[in-house]
């Protein structure tokens, strides 16, 4: 039987709002980190926070024993839709903002950002999978989360997904200049009175809110596939930053939305879905880049 | 790290400082603007407005700013509550790209200009701050001479004409000489002063001796 629109939009419209919301704003992150040459961050920082997601599950059953959850017991915990996000985001926060703190530590010594990121990116690979095993619902989350199934996204997740990046949009929008310039040309933004180190912590914080709430509510696959694809695809149009940004969280809606018609058209998983009609941008921005001689 | 610095910057002053390449023009010209503290002594401002122009081969060219968006670099020290540049420094902006010869330019890509173009839209840059001193850090380094002539000709006018103290980097021991009504020189770790760009001999840079003189190596 054929499911008309208006039911699927009935039935999965936190789905596809959330994946809109990630679509607009997750690029808007992104290009940030593709100017700065840190692209393999949009990788990297979504499997540290899985890994904190990963985490938390493993050891929810202790955690409730020793610190309680909203009162809940482990069976109740697992079917609220509140206490348990809140909960993993809490994780996951912690496990994003801890990387991002050690890679801003170990800044100064010689080994390169990337070679630790990498490295990074392997441990928490394999701790996510470890953790998932742990726990015997973590172990399906796991497949869940990697295979960026977010059709079963209910209101809270929603409102908590809005909410950040409502956040982080305004602080983009708000500091743009300032970010830029910290980026760009860090030595004239001190010249000019601006305290760099403060721009740099804020980047970091609109980074690791980005990643940490999507890759719970989105899961990693659609938040790493949104952070770096809709840019790179953006380049190619882009005459100036600001139309840089617009393109690239335009080219995320139309990702999502075409992510969204896809997975229902194809019975496609949604995640997965939203990243291919984001890959499949590159076609034209690498085509728009060719064409403007860049 | 560079000893002996005693040193002063009036107004309408042009100063050249040269010599050879690390011999530390740029950590002098850093610690000046503020960049980097002094180890010993002290360095006394009378003004914060400080207009700086950096090596352009320090910018990375992968940032897709037009050349519009670099110049109102210039005045994020003054962005409204909402982060936006106020109109009457977009106007001055242009304003600022025109001076230098480059108001036509404005949509273009940075990176897409001649090395002595990206200088000029960085001076403009540098102009938008509204300075009352002008650092400019090797900007004739890589251009070929009629270029160099052309951004010589401007520093000359803004200092003759508007009264702006540069201050003018450079290992381009011809050109700082054209350019400068003084010049500090540095080499092997000291800073002395000359009186007057006559007074500038090779046998001044000791051991490394003179740079030499400026080449052409991009087109402008």
């Amino acid at each position: 039987m054929e499911i008309g629109w208006g039911t699927i939009w009935e039935l999965f419209r936190y789905a596809i709002l959330a994946a809109v919301a990630a679509g607009a704003v997750c690029p808007l992150v992104g290009c940030f980190l593709l100017v700065r040459r840190a692209a393999f961050h949009g990788v990297a920082l979504p499997q540290f926070a899985a890994a904190g997601v990963a985490l938390g599950f493993a050891v929810l059953p202790a955690w409730i024993d020793r610190v309680g959850l909203a009162g809940l017991d482990y069976v109740e915990a697992l079917e609220s839709p509140h206490a348990l996000k809140n909960y993993l985001l809490a994780f996951a926060a912690a496990a994003t903002f801890g990387a991002l703190l050690l890679l801003a530590l170990l800044g100064a010594r010689k080994t390169t950002e990337t070679a630790r990121l990498a490295a990074g990116f392997a441990l928490a690979s394999a701790l996510t999978i470890l953790f998932g095993l742990a726990s015997p619902v973590g172990g399906e989350f796991i497949d869940s989360l990697l295979h960026g199934e977010i059709l079963a996204i209910g209101r809270h997740e929603l409102e908590v997904l809005l909410g950040a990046y409502l956040m982080v949009g305004t602080l983009l929008l708000v500091r743009r200049h300032d970010l830029l310039l910290v980026s760009y040309d860090p030595e004239t933004a001190r010249v000019l009175g601006k305290r760099v180190r403060a721009g740099e912590a804020l980047l970091l914080l609109i980074t690791g809110l980005t990643v940490s709430v999507g890759t719970l509510i989105v899961g990693p696959v659609v938040l790493f596939g949104l952070l770096v694809l809709p840019p790179l695809a953006a380049r190619g149009f882009a005459s100036s930053m600001r139309s840089f940004f617009l393109w690239s969280a335009g080219s995320g809606i139309v990702a999502a939305v075409g992510g969204v018609w896809t997975s229902f058209r194809f019975d496609w998983p949604l995640g997965p879905a939203v990243v291919v009609a984001a890959g499949s941008l590159l076609v034209p921005g690498f085509l728009a880049a060719k064409l403007s001689g860049e | 790290m560079i000893s002996g610095v005693d040193l002063e910057i009036t107004a309408a002053a042009f100063l050249g400082v040269v010599g050879p390449n690390g011999a530390g023009k740029t950590t002098l010209m850093r610690g000046l603007l503020g960049l980097l503290p002094p180890l010993q002594g002290t360095v006394e401002r009378s003004t914060s407005s400080l207009g700086y122009v950096p090596q352009r081969e320090g910018l990375d060219p992968v940032y897709p700013l037009s050349v519009q968006e670099v110049v109102r670099m210039g005045a994020y020290a003054r962005l409204s509550r909402w982060g936006r540049v106020r109109p009457a420094d977009g106007a001055l902006a242009l304003e600022c790209l025109d001076r230098v010869g480059l108001a036509d330019r404005r949509r273009l890509r940075f990176s897409r200009l001649s090395g002595g173009q990206r200088q000029r839209v960085l001076i403009a840059r540098a102009l938008l701050t509204r300075p009352e001193v002008l650092f400019l850090d090797e900007p004739t380094s890589g251009v070929d001479l009629p270029t160099q002539e052309a951004i010589l000709d401007l520093l000359r006018d803004l200092n003759r004409r508007e009264g702006l103290a540069v201050l003018l980097v450079s290992h381009q021991f011809e050109v700082t000489r054209a350019a400068a009504r003084e010049i500090i020189w540095v080499a092997d770790g000291r800073v002395g002063s000359v009186e007057g760009v006559d007074g500038l001999r090779p046998e001044r840079f000791g051991a490394s001796g003179p740079p030499p003189a400026s080449g052409s190596r991009e087109e402008g």
